[in-house]
């Protein structure tokens, strides 16, 4: 068999020698993109209307001083690493946004590690963030971090996810989406689409998450209340992927060929179920497809009629934390809770707004 | 008295383990396939059984290599993270065409192999250790290369994930083969024998001057390499590269294919139609309890039960 | 012959019948011990003496018939249920734990408990140190059972079987791993049972043992019992007849052994040169040579290096130092393969662990170490391999229901003749044989015998380890005697004597630290580790 060892030897230096040539091949590729996803391009956020007697929060309650923030040192620490859209949309919208304003920005990624978020905020404030902005990993076990930033005076500002202290106190405010209002806002785009009668699916995000949890609420909620002839007769997880997506619509296309609609709860579990509505021959529109999010490809896959609805949710905080740091550091009032504004895409606006997809 | 029946009956009992240990799997499915017949809406249609074989190949080929990688008393974890560096690769290597593409795959899937494989026969690591430095260590590898999904759009690439010849798709054509081939070498090689030698009895192999170490390097090449594969159709199928959450938990189910379907975990046996009929068991069950709507974890449920089921028989066929 | 007074009987059994696939391992055995009574089992491999063991202690269940503990029927699920009924089991490989201390290990489950239910380990070892010393062994209860060697740990196993109130001890071939110093403590623990009204079921291959310490015998074969009675006064010959089923005459005119006359190799050339030997702790510069046609015997005792020296020639152990050539080629070290190549070919000790593979079967055994041989483009070639296995097969007599069996079902005997099997098929210019004839039934061990002379005889240098001092100097041309891993001896010509190689061996024995034990009876077992590779020649799982 030395043939053999010969030939593996061979194998590993090829491979050796592709794995360099790779490093241009990719770069190649990057030169010829265009640059996705940056947040100056637009859909930056807009807060929602703040509901009346909504809290507040100033400088003043909150205990610490005013100060410039264009002169200030701002730090963000991102929960994930940026390997989906939104995770890189909302990075490059902080970063974006801190250079327009001429922040000093710190960041720092937690790598899906919640004891690496936990010693990268602690680093941000020992490295000299004057503000931080946190996009949490987890809703618990942030009081130390807290008590430490608290302890230098440093305000914070949770975007996307909650966590579970007192605003104004333990932190300035939280900006977010509400994912129970998403939810509802695609069970009226799946009501407008089925005319409010016939068979839809779900295709639930990973199991016990929030984020989960809050847009199948939403939108069970809303179908039960305006359109009880629509029968959700399918609710299976396609765990926020494209191909756990493509799978489970395979197997419930089979099952139940008179579908009319599917819910996903995120674009990548829609264009898994394109994927499989596609290679079973459907046609386009054949089944409405709703789904929660807004990234480039799911708009393109309205522009192309396979998919029916999207609704935004945008991960292009950069403007509104920024805004809201600037305002709470010159002494003006800011909410403690911001809900963002998110958009749709229908067919409607899909072509025009394109180029606001992330 | 009741020590007294169960001595009496302990025979048969064992008896019908060991029957069960080998056979069992074929049972399942049966027992699955009329389950659907009888209570599953348009289940008895030739579209639901290219849907079940198309989604069940990657699973199998994975799982063959799992099954020699166990044959041999080992155990290779990597899988799902092979696949995941796979699918970054073709991101890397479509520009210059769907075989070169497929070259790279199966290229880094020997390499990743030759680095299990060296670290079981030339370090000594215990081969679960050795494959889960990988199995970290290769998804992050492919997140490097490629750091989110990016569409494949190739109509070589499209042919191959849902194309078909003869009416049978190019996953399924694909996976027979290898199956043909695995099954081949494992009966009529000199590495298949020397494999389960090596399984059965390390020590003896050892002193027989079998040369241990390099069957060992090309188990986990041969593992490596069909997990690629299974990457790169699953690729092709999806027609985007999605490192994150390409293959994820593979690895367990590709053990669950291969114990359910009769290989010992205490190695010297691969049963090449059993894992075959294991990795068919799997999906039938995903697929029956996707259909009938049942909720998720009922699938962990039901695929926790059956390895328990398949474990339990493997242990009365050990006692022996 | 069915027992008459069942009331009278510790343990027997009625109308016994067990069936496996394709074999009937036992046809309605009838047997009984006595309490203080000591009863030899005896019969060839494949007659059923594992089966019923395993019967009678609760590892299998009976197809028929029952067993009577007491003189009442029980029936035990499992081993644990055999030992709560008073019915201890002294295997060959020892079931302790070897991480645990001495006295752990002998109080395993049943540790005395203090305040607070707290291990009292004072007591503990004050216990162990008692219980040990009653059966005449000194040891420090408190180091780890696996730093002791073998014969050691098997007091230890047979101690803590006696002490969980055992009123039934089967042993299974107890002094197979054990020196002879140790078989005479051992035997004076078993004389203390008896006396102590313990019922003693004795299996094992050694017809001296078996008259130095049993009262009774049965003896089985094909599954049968066919002799069952006092042994005093039974001879040795018709024991062994009625053991092989056949007359006296062939056996005595076969002899004890069937080892032939001596070999004419003296004149030629060495085939195999061994200089200088050396792994570290194990062996010092071992030397000696072996010619084409000659069965040159390895003597010594356990520990004093035999089974390192050829595993050290065929390259299962690394050697530090020394060099081997195999008709003027030198062997590269720390590589069986490269060994095998180079023509030298070995049957392990442990035949289980290191010999046959057990789930493959008896052809695929055969053919392992030939197997790219036999083989074209790495595909095998199952006609060359049919017909080598045919040719074994016939030739060395092995009885397997089919070249398929797996090589794990066969008796002792028939797997060893499977793995001498492989090793002749892979052509050797030497054989190196360690203990090839330890646990087999008395008509295997006189075929291997046969077989070695004429391997000897067609030109085959064989180097030879055997614990059995009569199968040594008669299979021997020369011995080559080892102690503590180094060559004290070489006995040639009229010098192959028994006597003479005890005189080599006990001189070693003299320069043991231990050997002045104080006269107690029976004589008190040293539990040092006085040769560093005592543990790991007796003990391959070790």
């Amino acid at each position: 068999m030395k043939p053999l060892a010969r030939r593996l030897t061979a194998a590993t230096a090829l491979l050796t020698a592709l794995a360099l040539a790779s490093g241009c091949a990719k770069s190649e590729d990057e030169a010829g993109k265009p640059t996705s996803g940056a947040g100056s391009e637009g859909g930056g956020q807009v807060a929602a209307e703040p509901t009346k007697g909504a809290k507040t929060c100033t400088v003043g309650r909150y205990g610490g001083e005013k100060l410039d923030l264009s002169k200030a040192t701002v730090g963000f620490s991102q929960s994930e690493k940026e390997a989906n859209p939104f995770r890189i949309a909302e990075t490059a919208s902080i970063r974006a946004e801190a250079e327009k304003r001429g922040v000093k920005l710190l960041t720092a990624n937690a790598q899906s590690q919640f004891s690496k978020q936990i010693s990268d905020v602690q680093d941000l404030i020992s490295k000299g963030a004057d503000l931080l902005v946190i996009a949490p990993l987890n809703s618990d076990g942030w009081e130390p971090v807290l008590k430490q930033a608290a302890s230098k005076n440093v305000p914070i500002v949770t975007v996307d996810r909650q966590i579970n202290a007192t605003a104004c106190k333990d932190y300035v405010s939280f900006i977010g989406s509400d994912f129970v209002q998403q939810g509802r806002r695609a069970a009226d785009q799946m009501i407008k689409a089925t005319g409010g009668k016939g068979k839809v699916a779900i295709l639930l995000g990973t199991p016990g998450n929030n984020v989960t949890t809050e847009r199948t609420k939403g939108f069970r909620d809303r179908i039960k209340k305006k359109a009880p002839e629509l029968d959700v007769v399918f609710q299976q997880t396609g765990e926020f992927a494209r191909e756990k997506g493509q799978q489970v619509t395979e197997q419930l296309i089979q099952s139940k060929p008179d579908i009319d609609g599917i819910y996903a709860e995120n674009d990548e579990m829609g264009l898994g179920a394109v994927n499989a509505l596609k290679s079973a021959g459907r046609k386009a529109g054949d089944v409405k497809i709703v789904t929660v999010d807004g990234t480039r490809n799911a708009v393109q896959g309205v522009v192309d009629k396979w998919i029916h609805g999207v609704i935004e949710s945008n991960p292009r905080f950069g403007p509104l934390a920024f805004s809201t740091l600037d305002d709470f550091t010159s002494g003006k009032k800011v909410g403690q809770s911001i809900v963002i504004k998110d958009g749709a895409y229908t067919p409607a606006n899909a072509e025009r707004d394109l180029s606001k997809a992330f | 008295m009741a020590e007294a029946v169960a001595g009496r009956i302990a025979p048969d009992r064992a008896a019908v383990h060991s029957w069960l240990q080998a056979y069992g799997v074929y049972v399942g499915v049966g027992v699955l396939l009329l389950f659907n017949v009888a209570f599953t809406d348009h289940f008895l249609s030739a579209e639901n059984f290219r849907t079940q074989a198309v989604q069940v190949a990657p699973i199998l080929i994975v799982a063959l290599g799992m099954a020699l990688a166990i044959g041999s008393e080992g155990i290779d974890l990597s899988v799902g993270s092979v696949m995941a560096l796979s699918t970054s690769l073709v991101a890397l290597y479509l520009g210059y065409g769907p075989w070169v593409a497929l070259l790279a795959t199966v290229l880094g899937g020997i390499a990743i192999g030759l680095v299990n494989g060296s670290l079981v026969a030339f370090v000594g690591v215990q081969p679960i250790v050795a494959t889960l430095a990988l199995m970290v260590g290769g998804r992050g590898l492919a997140l490097v290369l490629v750091p989110q999904l990016e569409d494949v759009r190739d109509p070589g690439m499209r042919a191959l994930g849902s194309g078909d010849l003869l009416g049978v798709p190019y996953p399924v054509l694909i996976a027979l083969a290898l199956v043909l081939l695995v099954g081949f070498a494992v009966r009529r090689t000199t590495f298949g024998r020397q494999l389960l030698a090596i399984g059965d009895s390390r020590p003896a192999a050892r002193l027989a001057g079998l040369p241990v170490r390099r069957v060992l390097l090309c188990v986990y090449v041969a593992s490596g390499a069909l997990a690629a594969v299974a990457g790169f159709l699953a690729t092709a199928r999806l027609q985007a590269s999605d490192p994150t959450s390409l293959g994820s938990l593979m690895e367990l189910s590709a053990i669950t294919a291969v114990v359910v379907g009769g290989t010992p975990l205490s190695g010297g046996r691969v049963r090449v139609g059993g894992t075959v009929a294991g990795a068919v068991l799997i999906q039938l069950l995903t697929a029956t309890l996707i259909k009938h709507d049942l909720p998720p974890s009922w699938t962990q449920i039901a695929q926790a039960a059956v390895i328990v089921l398949a474990v339990y028989a493997a242990r009365e066929r050990g006692k022996r | 012959m069915p027992p008459t007074r069942p009331g009278a009987y510790a343990l027997s059994t009625r109308g016994l019948t067990k069936r496996f696939p394709g074999v009937l391992a036992l046809d309605r055995v009838d047997f009984g011990v006595r309490p203080g009574e000591v009863h030899a089992l005896i019969g060839e491999n494949g007659a059923g003496k594992s089966t019923l063991i395993k019967v009678l202690t609760g590892v299998y269940a009976p197809d028929e018939g029952e067993v009577l503990r007491g003189g009442g029927p029980v029936s035990f699920g499992t081993p644990l249920a055999a030992q709560r009924a008073g019915i201890s089991t002294i295997y060959q490989e020892v079931n302790l734990v070897p991480l645990m201390s001495v006295a752990r290990n002998l109080f395993l489950g049943r540790e005395p408990r203090g305040r607070l239910g707290l291990i009292d380990f004072g007591r503990m070892h004050r216990d162990g140190e008692r219980l040990l010393s009653d059966y005449g062994v000194r040891a420090d209860v408190r180091r780890r059972l696996g730093e002791l060697g073998v014969g050691a740990q098997q007091m230890v196993a047979l101690a803590r079987a006696v002490s969980v109130d055992a009123r039934v001890v089967v042993m299974d071939e107890p002094t197979s791993s054990l020196e002879p110093r140790e078989v005479e403590t051992l035997f004076g623990v078993i004389r203390r049972l008896r006396d102590r009204g313990v019922a003693v079921v004795y299996v094992s291959h050694r017809l001296d043992e078996l008259y130095a310490v049993c009262d009774t015998v049965t003896v089985l074969r094909d599954g049968r019992t066919v002799h069952t009675g006092p042994l005093e006064g039974l001879e040795r010959l018709r024991l062994v007849s009625l053991m092989l089923g056949r007359e006296i005459g062939e056996v005595r005119a076969e002899g004890t052994t069937k080892f032939g006359g001596d070999h004419e190799a003296a004149s030629a050339e060495p085939v195999l040169h061994a200089e200088g030997l050396s792994v570290p702790h194990q062996l010092h510069g071992v030397s000696f040579t072996v010619r084409p046609g000659e069965v040159v015997g390895l003597g010594g005792l356990l520990g004093s290096g035999r089974t390192e020296t050829v595993k050290a020639v065929a390259g299962a152990v690394p050697r530090s130092a020394g060099r081997v050539t195999v008709a003027g080629a030198p062997v590269r070290t720390g590589s069986p393969g490269a060994a095998i190549r180079a023509g030298v070919s070995l049957l392990p000790e442990d035949r289980k662990s290191e010999g046959i593979v057990p789930g493959l079967s008896v052809r695929e055994n055969i053919a392992l170490a030939v197997l790219p041989r036999l083989s074209r483009a790495g595909l095998v070639s199952e006609a060359r391999i049919d017909s080598l296995v045919r040719t074994f097969m016939e030739r060395l007599r092995i009885k397997a229901s089919s070249p398929h069996q797996k090589a794990g079902e066969l008796s002792g005997g028939n797997q060893q003749k499977v793995l001498l099997a492989r090793w002749l098929a892979a052509e050797p210019r030497v054989l190196l044989l360690d203990e090839p004839t330890r646990g087999i039934d008395v008509g295997a061990k006189a075929e291997v015998q046969k077989l070695v002379d004429e391997l000897a005889a067609e030109g085959l240098g064989v180097l030879l380890i055997s614990s059995d001092l009569e199968e040594l100097i008669e299979g021997s041309d020369r011995v080559v005697v080892l102690r503590d891993g180094a060559v004290v001896d070489e006995l040639t010509g009229d010098d192959v004597t028994e006597d003479r190689l005890m005189e080599a061996i006990a001189g070693a024995a003299e320069e043991e630290p231990h050997s002045e034990a104080p006269a107690e009876t029976p004589a008190a077992v040293p539990m040092g580790d006085s040769a560093p590779g005592s543990a790991r020649e007796g003990a391959p799982h070790g």
